[in-house]
């Protein structure tokens, strides 16, 4: 199932750094270079979409699960198993939400949504 | 638009003072003058010298509130990005603020997350050993609190609870919107905040759906496995039963993602079975039917005027009853694969509140990469979306009409 994935190693390291540290400008996104990694038809489902979260979040992620599988070593049914699970399922949802963000920050879209009349942006529905 | 109407009352006081009191006599919360005049006589019965009482109310004061009940926190989910652009717009955090906000501020709709009324941030709630599903990890009075005061026109400091660290964060003012939605795990948990709401929405998904779902979103993740992935929903189960599952009663429309029955012993989670489940005699609200309001119908649109691919489309509508309820069902079963499919089915639907023929198609291909917009869920969503349009337009509308007929009185 691991082959199914495509793992970019370098760039979403550097694209994880350079957004913690600017938060705002524009991101060098590796998809530009690689164009056939990007484009989805529409309709399709978004399972060959898979880029890891922001380091430190998916690291909290790992951290938690630790945490949670030694919390559920002693006793599955106590409170602090359920908190820990329930801790990492937060995590795990903000991990995948950071993810989208990345993903949606397409640098032309950006542009495009505050200068829609300039030639890059213009469009001609009617 | 606003409606000032000037009511004489009696008063003792004799000196000049202009005051906004926040509640007078009439109970309103609204921008109120209150004039005085110096009268030399005093005692007088019935005398129209007495002082003035200007009050003005703005035509939209009043909030529509909608409630939308969902496992897994909020966020920038799907549901919300649909029902916002049905109004127009696309919902942003707001700009300037905590970037770890989960509020999205559109023209006309405001999202408020409801973990922001977090009570415990996560290491509070890890020494207590609740999850965030325990209503006592949730400062239900300040929800209820705040969620009136945006109602009426009062703008509110809503705390924030950042996902991200995993704590309570300073506030961020909420200004009253034209249509308030509150998301998250609770929105009808509380009989007062229940009250409040104008619609309400439950999206109840099957737990073989969901446990796919989640694979798909956490198998990108290091350290996770199926068996953590398992572990933790079935940790949260006994939670989720308790708290959140009995809210689905109280809704007016359920959202059920089941896995399919067109394909026997399918295990992936991709085709689903949707169920919209409309609660009867809901005010300004109509439930969407098929052919025939109140029978029974069951449909496959796939023939000789339709071709579709495998596995196919089943739609069933029909009355029923849920959880002591009158509830119309209209299911969808199966995928759509092509644009025609679509379109052909919206054009068999009846009462699904759309201003102009192929509204539902265009609101699905616009957000064509939306998770769901192949199925039922992605269908239901924006049909949920455009009949939430219809009532507010006409609970907006009705208000305007009310302080006409009072202004002629």
């Amino acid at each position: 199932m691991a082959t199914l994935f495509t793992l970019n190693f370098v760039t979403p390291r550097a694209t994880a750094s350079l957004r913690d540290s600017t938060k705002g400008s524009p991101i060098k996104v590796p998809y530009l270079n690689q164009p056939w990694k990007r484009v989805l038809s529409p309709l399709e489902s978004r399972r060959m979409q898979v880029r890891a979260a922001p380091d430190s979040l998916s690291e909290k992620v790992e951290q938690s699960i630790k945490e949670a599988q030694e919390a559920c070593s002693d006793d599955p049914a106590s409170g602090e198993c359920v908190a820990a699970w329930d801790e990492v399922e937060e995590l795990s949802a903000a991990a995948s939400h950071a993810r989208d963000r990345l993903k949606d920050n397409d640098p032309l879209e950006n542009y495009c949504k505050d200068n829609p009349e300039t030639d890059e942006c213009k469009t001609y529905d009617n | 638009m606003a409606v000032c109407s000037a009511y004489t009352t009696q008063s003792l006081n004799s000196t000049c003072s202009i005051s906004t009191p926040a509640k007078t006599h009439l109970g309103f919360h609204q921008k109120e003058v209150v004039f005085y005049r110096r009268s030399s006589k005093r005692g007088g019965s019935g005398s129209s010298s007495g002082p003035c009482v200007i009050t003005c109310s703005a035509g939209d004061s009043q909030t529509v509130v909608i409630g939308l009940a969902a496992d897994s926190g909020c966020g920038k989910s799907t549901f919300m990005r649909r029902l916002t652009s049905v109004f127009g717009g696309a919902a942003e955090p707001p700009k300037g603020g905590n970037p770890d906000s989960n509020t999205l501020i559109s023209d006309m709709t405001t999202v408020i997350c409801l973990d922001d009324y977090h009570s415990l941030d996560r290491t509070g709630r890890k020494e207590k050993g609740v999850t965030a599903l325990d209503p006592r990890a949730n400062d239900f009075d300040l929800m209820y609190e705040q969620v009136k005061a945006i109602k009426s026109g009062v703008a509110v400091d809503k705390p924030i609870y950042n996902h991200v660290t995993g704590l309570l964060d300073p506030p961020e003012l909420i200004k009253p919107p034209k249509i308030l939605v509150i998301e998250g795990l609770h929105p009808m948990f509380d009989e007062r905040v229940r009250d409040l709401l104008d619609f309400s929405i439950y999206l109840d998904i099957s737990n073989e759906v969901k446990f796919a779902w989640k694979i798909q979103r956490d198998m990108a993740e290091r350290g996770h496995s199926l068996e953590s992935i398992k572990a933790s929903i079935e940790a949260r189960k006994p939670d989720f039963d308790a708290y959140i599952d009995p809210q689905k009663k109280y809704a007016d429309a359920v959202i059920e993602v089941l896995p399919t029955q067109l394909i026997p012993d399918d295990n992936e989670g991709k085709v689903l079975r949707v169920r919209l489940i409309m609660k009867e005699g809901v005010k300004h609200f109509s439930p969407v039917y098929l052919f025939d309001e109140g029978s029974t119908i069951s449909w496959i649109p796939c023939g000789r005027k339709l071709t579709c691919s495998y596995p196919g489309i089943k739609f069933h509508y029909g009355p029923d009853t849920y959880f002591g309820n009158e509830v119309s069902i209209l299911e969808m079963d199966g995928q759509f694969d092509r644009l025609d499919e679509l379109i052909y089915v919206e054009s068999h639907l009846s009462n699904i509140s759309t201003k102009f023929y192929g509204e539902v198609t265009q609101q699905m291909l616009k957000h064509a990469d939306f998770p769901g917009s192949n199925n039922g869920t992605g269908l239901f969503q924006t049909i949920v979306g455009l009949k939430i349009r219809d009532l507010y337009e006409q609970i907006t509308s009705s208000k305007t009409a009310a302080p006409l007929e009072a202004t002629k009185a």
